[in-house]
């Protein structure tokens, strides 16, 4: 669905079902380059469990007018711009890398309506090397085949997955290609506020991390773990790489399933 | 170390999960027709798209894809989905986009059943079509009209072999927001990765180099996820809500492997031109040596042009690696390792003299199939392309002399010793 935020045209997915405000609400948010199309094997199955999704493109993104935003900060109040323009309440938040960022800066400055965070494959800080940033600026094609490169584990990389017939690879590499990654990193590399962020969070948090991540190293995940709130859940999926919403559906599915549907549960 | 896996590396493993259980190293045939759901949260799931997996055997299959996934790789799409046969490809792929009223730009320098399709059967569902000149851009661009929907064309055209500016193609359809599909057997991957020149589906007969072995027929419909199907409201069975299916938006929920799913989602339940398990095996066998079958086709091809280039007998040879064929350098340009393995020639004398060589060659086998690992001979004129009219058979290249060589990967001078016989044969018509 399409809404109007700041005289911008913005886009979300709704997992199939017309979004209503009356409903709990899964708030999705995609990671660097990504988009809404990232969480199609997750928002459709809370959308037909009387969840209202959304799947969002922020600005700049796919199908969301520009131009996009600087700061992790701008992006957690573009998201609750978002939120009080749809009126949308119980909020739980699923974020992917950069997406944990936006969600946390969201959820700490913002915790009214936050019924439950979930943070996917991240740490409070994600600094990215001046290589891939200066790429990602003069070189996208090289920017974009390095992060797809590191950002799937064995199963992205050997064409695998639970889709018949889908090439995550390069269904990663279109979407990224087409977005301003070189933004997203620069606001990635110069946001420093994670930590505090984290540990500010009201609501109960859940943390997947990757075993093979590459982009965001367990080490930097542990970290955010340590950072979050006593009540916070932690998962490690073993065999997997940085996309793990993509590349172990089942497990992240059964995971957020079981969170969300405690800390958020629909009348 | 390189990002990604390289074309022969991915050409053996791509797609495949090893089996846990036992351990199989060659891609298990799963031969059933359905798969028990461990619980009905599981099985409402698969049913709704919420999950991947497989429900039954007209849908999808594990084997088949394994394939689906390896030849989506091959070619660098986002997504591709295996069906019955080429033919069944092409239907699917242009069924997915086309409706009643719309309208189709194609080549007439193609495949007899694709013609066939779309000048015969396709017409009898109110979908209309403009053969043009592949190689005439101008001509191709104005037969753009307001409901079309698809360019479609084969890179190396059957049996006519010229070859088409795929690039200057996709520039038009660029410009007029048309997704351009290519007809892919004849150059396969290992020659052209057409989505890198700009097309934004492939379709493939399997059955063909691929598959290589003559044993199993088979199509594909490769997803380029390069094309913005909600860019204007002129590609509604994508971008609008599907009813059979809780009101799906492909486009806005599976991006760049909508037109994909969209097939998936309504042509193998609906109309169920599915594969067999066993045949998708077969095919997978196959593309394990896909380049190095290719390399010999070629090496092979390149000694019987020179072969045949200098034989009294032949009044004409065809292949866009001749230096004065009309699309040498568009051959150069798209296919730098040689343009493919299929030779047409002329042999003085005739039809009858035609006649002779083809009864007379005993290594290369007559039949209706190209790409086989064997050699293989042909008279399109009275087989492949024998129902479509004499003007359509000019548009496409064909002459009553015309003999239709697929090259195989047999030492090539065997090749020319069984030629020869069909050449003395051949003579007493010159």
């Amino acid at each position: 669905m399409y809404i109007e935020i700041n005289k911008k045209k913005v886009f979300a997915s709704t997992g199939g079902k017309p979004f209503t405000k009356d409903q709990p609400l899964v708030l999705f948010i995609h990671g660097s380059g990504l988009d809404h199309t990232f969480w199609g094997l997750h928002s459709r199955f809370f959308a037909f469990r009387n969840y209202s999704v959304l799947c969002l493109d922020t600005p700049g993104h796919t199908n969301s007018d520009g131009p996009a935003l600087n700061s992790i900060e701008e992006m957690g109040d573009w998201v609750n711009d978002v939120i009080t323009h749809l009126d949308a309440k119980q909020i739980s938040i699923v974020g992917h890398s950069q997406g944990c960022l936006v969600g946390m800066e969201y959820a700490s400055r913002y915790p009214e309506k936050i019924m439950s965070v979930s943070l996917i494959t991240s740490g409070y800080e994600t600094p990215v090397n001046s290589f891939l940033l200066d790429a990602a600026e003069n070189n996208p094609e090289i920017a974009v085949n390095k992060m797809i490169s590191w950002g799937f584990g064995e199963a992205g990389h050997m064409f695998q997955g639970t889709i018949p017939g889908n090439s995550m690879l390069v269904g990663g590499y279109k979407t990224m290609f087409k977005n301003p990654l070189h933004i997203d990193l620069h606001a990635c590399n110069n946001y420093k506020g994670g930590k505090k962020a984290a540990s500010s969070i009201k609501a109960p948090c859940q943390l997947i991390l990757a075993g093979k991540d590459l982009m965001a190293p367990r080490k930097s995940g542990m970290a955010l773990a340590d950072a979050l709130p006593q009540t916070r859940e932690l998962h490690v999926i073993d065999d997997c790489g940085h996309m793990l919403p993509l590349e172990s559906p089942n497990e992240c599915r059964n995971l957020l399933k079981n969170f969300i549907f405690s800390n958020n549960p629909t009348g | 170390m390189a990002d990604f896996l390289s074309f022969d590396t991915l050409s053996l493993h791509a797609g495949q999960t090893l089996d846990k259980e036992f351990g199989s190293r060659a891609q298990p045939i799963h031969q059933t027709t359905s798969y028990v759901f461990p619980d009905t949260d599981t099985a409402s799931s698969l049913f709704n798209l919420e999950r991947g997996g497989h429900v039954y055997n007209r849908i999808s299959n594990p084997t088949i894809g394994v394939l689906e996934q390896r030849v989506a790789a091959l070619e660098g799409g986002s997504a591709s989905v295996c069906v019955s046969s080429g033919m069944s490809a092409v239907f699917c792929a242009l069924t997915a986009i086309v409706s009643q009223g719309d309208h189709v730009v194609a080549s007439a320098n193609m495949y007899g059943g694709n013609i066939s399709l779309l000048k015969n059967t396709l017409p009898r569902f109110g979908i209309t079509t403009t053969f043009v000149d592949p190689t005439d851009l101008k001509s191709l661009e104005s037969a753009i009209q307001e409901n079309t929907k698809i360019v479609f064309g084969e890179l190396i055209g059957n049996p006519g072999l010229s070859i088409m500016d795929i690039e200057g193609v996709a520039k038009i359809c660029k410009k007029n927001h048309l997704p351009l599909m290519i007809d892919g057997t004849f150059n396969t991957p290992y020659l052209c990765r057409c989505f890198e020149h700009g097309a934004n589906i492939i379709v493939h007969s399997l059955t063909k180099w691929m598959g290589g072995h003559g044993t199993s027929i088979g199509g594909a419909v490769v997803d380029g996820g390069n094309f913005d199907w909600g860019l204007n409201n002129n590609f509604p069975t994508l971008t609008e809500a599907y009813a059979p299916f809780t009101g799906i938006n492909f486009w806005e929920e599976f991006g760049p492997s909508a037109f994909a799913t969209r097939i998936r989602a309504e042509a193998m339940r609906d109309i169920g031109p599915s594969m067999s398990p066993m045949n998708a095996f077969l095919l997978l066998q196959g593309i394990e040596t896909l380049s190095l079958r290719m390399d010999k086709h070629l090496s092979n091809t390149k000694a019987l042009l020179e072969y045949l280039s200098n034989h009294d007998q032949v009044s004409w040879v065809n292949h866009p690696d001749l230096p004065d064929h009309d699309s040498h350098q568009m051959a150069k340009k798209y296919m730098p390792k040689g343009a493919g393995s299929i030779i047409t020639f002329g042999v003085k004398g005739g039809r009858d003299a035609g006649k002779a060589f083809i009864e007379n060659v005993k290594l290369a086998s007559h039949l209706a199939n190209v790409g086989d690992a064997k050699t293989l001979i042909i008279h399109p004129a009275t087989t492949t392309h024998s129902r479509i009219d004499a003007e359509a058979l000019i548009a496409a290249g064909i002459t009553e002399d015309m003999v239709r060589i697929s090259v195989g990967i047999e030492d090539v001078s065997d090749i020319q010793d069984d030629f020869n016989k069909g050449f003395r044969a051949a003579k007493k018509f010159c």
